[in-house]
């Protein structure tokens, strides 16, 4: 149980980064990106391209995850030119059109064969009786909890901060007061890119590697985000961890294998309903 | 409203002439002018999340070389590929084109996930037989239309087990399965014919692994946990990477892997890298890893020089369009499908060094004519033959 | 009135016609099409069934759905399941057995819709159509593992046969959808989508609403996935993963699939595009690829084929009617607010006639006395420190017209919101006719007969006028009356889209048609923002009449000086969520406190 717990941790701290991504791009920029493993892992997936160039392995996956940053902010660039005013929903919704496009895209690019992704981390990290803890564990943990607490510093403390705080609670004033709407948005979202590519980078040699169970890490991954309200930073992270942790638990149960794909998504819907419950309607008035 | 009818009848009437216009498959061998070529065709997984591009392929080589040396009786093969998308309808909708737009006299080759149980009992009613390249899912050695070059995931499973019960000697075997479609049985069914014949059984037996799984951390600390010396799974290329990579990061290094042909690629071989310490597993065909290998000669040539990959696929897609070219040139007479399938049921087997076992279709309410394996292993990041010869099952 | 009826009729039998000939036509094509499209026809058809269902959920009611083909799942699941054990009736009974299965599944994934909305409610979804593929692929269909294929039906047993079963139940889907979308159902669908409080305040269930769209665009996937498990025999779960999931829903978006034709071309285009690829020799992961740019070109430019096509149908038709009679055009009465001024209907043009004669004809007299309708005593609202509203006191006359004024943010609209039944943690009581209203919700205020409008514009573009009107008007007002409303209102004819409306002619329409649920006391918002000073008093004269026509009440929120004293007969002054006056017209404007108060706002302003 434990063990099962400690294992699911390292998937738990890339639920947690994403969600944090995910946050910040709700609060900062309006949308709820879907897409946001898949530029990862299509980041992922160059650096190994870059790789059997011969380009030194860290050389390749630094530039993955660049060209992931720029995807992102391409993307991010599209929505922000052509939907500068449109609702969340409509945004998000060229989220999902482009999850579509990269995984088909990824497919059609690096094929269907195993790619050899080269652990940047291999093996435990330590370990405590028979619980292993892995580097990617450690390393995963930590990114998420600093991401979260630079994301944290970032909007409360720095200038550009409170520029973004501006922007996502005050887009028209914001921009009347001369804050540079566009660039910054395009800046969050390749920001956000950047941090995915460079957490599925890490992740992605310890795991299953096709492009559509990578992408749909998603799933877990917007659920821990939601329990947030896609507001909380410190609820992403907690709930992304929670996520991990409560997976690799059940999955030490057999008989519980069809009730463990429900039960992240039961305990998420329960929870907002709970959470949600005063809210009755849809705007303020 | 009346527009909208015409509206939709226009756009029906353009999207069907669209289409007709658009005539005849450039996915054919040569551009089908003449009416009399002789049409093959084959059902396969091209796109989506697993494909298996090489059987198909390999074939058409064979077949292009075939024509190239004159054809039979003046008559050329038409080799048509289609692709099934891992999707049932367009599978169904694939041997529809083949057979019935396309008139094909046979299947030659197929590599898919659901190509026989989506389409053996259509091949059966139109009478049409399918020697597949590639069989993975159960029908495929269940019908009487489909006999398979290959031995195919279930007797692979069987041979893996019994190769490491008895050759490798391995006690504490733990099996992993990952169900798809509805291959569950089929497993179990082999599973408990490697246990009556050797009296030997399972730790345990896992079969809910999800397929495609992206973490496999904890079927690898239920191994550990269970103290398992050696893991069989059924696992394709991905997942079983996903396997071997979590089984490094917890740290569990020390155990045999069984694994099935369809981990058998060099792709693997280099993904796996140092985790792949101990992988075995039984090749449905004559090894190809070893460039040395004589039975794989003109295989290898042939490959090579269409720059297909080396893979099983590539080796069954091979197998079977020679298999078809020898049935054919024994056919006296017109060649229809009646003929050729009439020659299916009544050939001789033949032998053939890449494979242990003669190939033969027949008569019978199924078939499964191979099944021998080579048993080759992973060493320091590339497979090597773990025996100097077949081993046959029976 | 004898043609009018036989028109009506025309006018009803009219998608029935239709569908009779598009089965005409599948039958035809199932007989001349080569067996290959036959085959394709069928895939395309379940297609469009699916894409029908979302049109519903994600067109209609703009709940963004990512799980259409786990509903599909549950279809086949519940056909497989049915035909392995042999239950009576065959295909025919068990698809829409099927269907309803999956409906049912829709409603229990539509629960969280009553409080998730929009992209929250995309999240929970997508994690169903994720759960539900895993579940699929661990639990496989029945007979998948026994091998027994879903018998089709005895009267359609080949491809083609089979085909043309498709062609007859799309056209039974269509023809439900059609119905469906006509009925006060699909008006709630997009009523919804538009604003929750909006379809409240009409006295519609908020909750039943968000799940008959699920329940119903999940049935139509149902009966898809039912389709399809006739069509291929055995259903494996590879027809219903999350990314074909989410490939239909972009497709939904691209064809704009609300519209039953533009779900039929989505269909095509689902199978169309994958067959062209493979004609030309490409992969067909291109497909995926193709939709996804669609998508991306689609949502970014606010478009999709069924609205541009529709446009263009529009702009032609008017385009021949305007020269068939130029002069008359050339008034258009009022410019649209709205910048694509190309499409809009002008609105009524007979604007001078202030009062029709039509509609002139006695009181409906419920009115009888003049006691207090409404009564509201201590009502205090507070936003966390803010108090909105404290111990406001009011009272309605029956049949009078009472005018709420104060400066910005007084407290009128929270006023007009607690008594609508938005702010349910509001102290103090509210008493409509001696019947105490605490504790009810919008829904049972607005069918008790308390009606609003709103300051916002909550008149959903996607419906048309005549929709709109007898949605609101829940059945209250026969066609005859709110033809009547209309014009009395100088609003456009029932079948004018409200799309093509401007902003301020809605807010009549909304008036109008809140008179059509012959409420006992209607809550006017700033009705008149956005009208022409001549339209601000033509529609005093109007607002006047109410009372003694059809004996309504009237509490009316209006800075318009000029408009109050021609309108209220009492006042009703607000200022930090205080009353500091009240009563008689002329009185309260004499006031000094409300000269200070009220005239010192408008000066600042």
């Amino acid at each position: 149980m434990l063990q099962g717990a400690s294992a699911g941790l390292a998937a738990g701290g890339l639920y947690a980064v994403i969600a944090v991504c995910l946050t910040l791009m709700a609060r900062l920029v309006r949308v709820v990106n879907f897409s946001q493993v898949a530029i990862g892992m299509f980041a992922a997936y160059l650096a190994v391209i870059f790789a059997e160039q011969h380009l030194p392995q860290w050389a390749a996956t630094a530039a993955g995850v660049c060209v992931g940053a720029v995807v992102s902010g391409l993307i991010g660039w599209i929505i922000a030119q052509w939907l500068p005013e449109a609702g969340i929903g409509a945004r998000s919704a060229v989220s999902v059109a482009s999850l579509l496009l990269l995984v088909s895209l990824s497919f059609i690019l690096f094929g269907s064969k195993p790619k050899t992704f080269k652990s940047l981390l291999p093996g435990p990290a330590f370990s405590m009786g028979n619980v292993v803890v892995t580097q990617v564990t450690v390393v995963m943990v930590a990114l998420a909890l600093a991401v979260a607490v630079g994301c944290h510093v970032l909007l409360t403390k720095s200038k550009i901060g409170t520029k973004l705080r501006a922007l996502s609670e005050r887009p028209t004033t914001a921009e009347l007061l001369g804050v540079p709407a566009k660039g910054l948005s395009i800046a969050v979202w390749a920001g956000t890119g950047l941090i995915s590519a460079a957490a599925v980078s890490i992740v992605a040699p310890t795991q299953t590697n096709d492009p559509i169970s990578l992408s749909f890490i998603i799933v877990p991954a917007s659920a821990a985000a939601l329990l947030g309200g896609f507001r909380r930073l410190d609820l992403a992270v907690v709930g992304g961890l929670a996520l991990g942790m409560l997976q690799g638990a059940l999955a030490q149960f057999e008989q519980m294998s069809v009730l463990r794909y429900w039960v992240p998504f039961l305990i998420i819907v329960v929870f907002l309903l709970w959470a949600e419950r005063k809210e009755v309607w849809d705007v303020a008035r | 409203m009346i527009s909208k009818l015409t509206k939709i009848g226009a756009i029906a009437m353009a999207s069907a002439l669209l289409m007709t216009a658009c005539g005849e498959d450039t996915n054919s061998t040569k551009a089908a002018a003449a009416g009399d070529d002789i049409v093959v065709g084959s059902v396969n997984a091209l796109s989506g999340g697993a494909t298996f591009p090489e059987a198909s392929a390999a074939s058409k080589a064979v077949f292009d070389a075939f024509n190239a040396s004159g054809g039979i009786n003046g008559k050329k093969i038409n080799y048509v590929i289609t692709d099934d998308k891992g999707d049932p309808s367009t599978a169904s909708q694939s041997a529809r084109d083949v057979v019935e737009s396309k008139k094909a006299v046979a299947m030659v080759g197929s590599a898919s996930l659901l190509d026989c149980d989506v389409n053996a009992k259509y091949y059966q009613q139109n009478k049409i037989l399918s020697l597949q390249g590639t069989g993975v899912d159960p029908a495929c050695f269940s019908s009487p239309a489909v006999s398979p070059v290959n031995v195919g995931p279930f007797l692979d499973t069987e041979m893996t087990l019994t190769y490491g019960s008895e050759k490798l000697g391995l006690t504490d075997i733990c099996g992993f399965l990952e169900i798809a479609g509805s291959t569950g049985p089929a497993y179990k069914a082999a599973i408990d014919n490697w246990s009556k014949k050797t009296g030997k059984s399972l730790k345990f037996l896992d079969d809910s692994v999800p397929l495609g799984s992206p973490d496999f951390t904890p079927q690898v600390i239920k191994a550990k946990n269970s103290g398992c010396k050696a893991v069989s799974i059924n696992a394709i290329e991905p997942d079983a990477i996903g396997l071997l990579k979590a089984a490094e990061a917890q740290g569990l290094t020390d155990v045999t892997w069984l694994f099935l042909t369809s981990t058998y690629t060099s792709e693997f071989a280099k993904a796996a890298g140092s985790a792949g310490k101990g992988v075995y597993v039984p090749a449905e065909f004559a090894p190809f890893t070893d460039p040395n290998e004589a039975a794989n000669k003109d295989w290898r040539a042939l490959m090579e020089k269409n720059n297909i990959p080396l893979t099983s696929f590539a080796q069954g897609g091979y197998l079977a369009a020679t298999y078809f070219i020898e049935v054919l040139k024994g056919i006296k007479g017109d060649i229809t499908r009646q003929s050729v399938t009439d020659a299916l049921l009544a050939m001789k087997p033949i032998e053939n060094p890449m494979v242990g076992t003669p190939y033969v279709f027949g008569p019978g309410d199924k078939h499964g004519s191979n099944t021998a394996a080579w048993p080759v292993q992973l060493k320091d990041g590339a497979w090597v033959k773990a025996s100097d010869t077949w081993m046959r099952q029976n | 009135m004898l043609r009018a009826n036989s028109l009506l009729a025309r006018e009803r039998m009219k998608p029935l016609a239709i569908a009779v000939a598009c089965v005409l036509v599948g039958w035809l094509l199932s007989a001349v099409l080569p067996a290959y499209f036959v085959f394709l026809g069928t895939t395309a058809i379940v297609a469009m069934i699916s894409l029908l269902g979302l049109g519903i959920v994600t067109g209609s009611a703009g709940m963004m759905a990512l799980c259409q083909l786990s509903f599909a799942a549950v279809g086949a699941w519940a056909v497989s399941w049915l035909n392995s054990v042999d239950a009576p009736g065959g295909l025919v009974v068990w698809l829409p057995l099927g269907g309803l299965a999956a409906a049912a599944a829709g409603v229990v994934v539509g629960l969280p819709a009553l409080r998730l909305r929009g992209v929250n409610l995309a999240v929970v979804t997508l994690g169903f159509a994720a759960a539900a593929d895993l579940t699929l692929g661990k639990i496989q269909f029945p007979g998948t593992q026994t091998g027994i294929q879903v018998a089709r039906p005895d009267l359609f047993p080949g491809d083609r046969r089979y085909f043309l079963f498709a062609v007859i139940v799309l056209a039974l889907c269509s023809l439900l959808v059609h119905y469906l979308q006509a009925s006060r159902w699909g008006s709630g669908w997009k009523f919804v989508a538009f604003s929750e409080r909006g379809t409240a305040s009409a006295g519609t269930s908020v909750t039943v609403t968000k799940l008959t769209a699920f329940g119903a665009g999940a049935f139509l996937a149902g009966v898809g996935g039912g389709l399809l498990s006739g069509q291929v025999g055995l259903v494996y779960p590879s027809s219903f993963t999350t990314i074909q999931s989410l490939a239909l829903y972009v497709l939904a978006i691209v064809s704009g699939s609300y519209l039953i034709d533009m779900a039929v071309l989505g269909g095509i285009l689902w199978v169309l595009v994958p067959e062209l690829l493979k004609r030309f020799g490409i992969s067909q992961d291109w497909g995926f690829v193709i939709f996804g740019a669609l998508g991306i070109q689609s949502l970014t430019t606010g478009s999709n084929l069924g609205a541009d096509l529709r446009a263009m149908w529009w702009r032609r038709t008017q385009r021949r009617r305007k020269s068939a009679e130029a002069p008359a055009a050339a008034d258009a009465a009022r410019a649209p607010a709205v910048p694509d001024a190309g499409t809009k209907v002008p609105a009524a043009t007979s604007q001078t006639s202030a009062v029709p004669a039509a509609v002139r004809r006695p009181t409906s007299s419920a009115v009888s006395g003049a006691g207090a309708l409404l009564s509201v005593r201590g009502l205090s609202v507070t936003f966390g420190h803010v108090t909105a509203l404290s111990e406001v006191d009011l009272d309605l006359t029956e049949g009078s017209v009472t005018g709420l004024m104060g400066p910005n943010g007084a407290g009128k609209s929270t006023m007009v919101d607690a008594l609508a039944g938005f702010l349910p943690q509001h102290q103090g009581t509210i008493q409509l006719a001696g019947q105490s209203l605490n504790g009810l919700s919008p829904m049972d205020r607005a069918r008790l007969g308390i009606r609003r409008t709103f300051q916002q514009d909550r008149v959903p573009p996607t419906l048309s006028v005549g929709a709109y009107v007898r949605f609101i008007a829940r059945g209250q007002a026969s066609d005859e009356r709110v033809e009547e409303l209309l014009r009395f209102f100088n609003c456009p004819p029932p079948s004018t889209q409200l799309a093509r409306v401007d902003v301020g002619t809605r807010r009549l329409i909304e008036v109008a048609a809140n008179m059509a649920a012959s409420p006992r006391l209607l809550l006017l918002d700033e009705p008149a923002a956005g009208l022409s000073h001549e339209e601000h008093v033509s529609f005093a004269e109007q607002l006047v009449q109410l009372p003694d026509r059809f004996g309504t009440t009237l509490l009316l929120i209006e800075h318009d000086l000029d408009m109050v004293r021609s309108v209220c007969n009492d006042l009703v002054v607000l200022n930090f969520g205080e009353v500091i006056a009240s009563g008689q017209r002329d009185d309260v404007l004499a006031n000094p406190q409300v000269m200070t108060a009220y005239m010192g706002e408008l000066e600042v302003s």
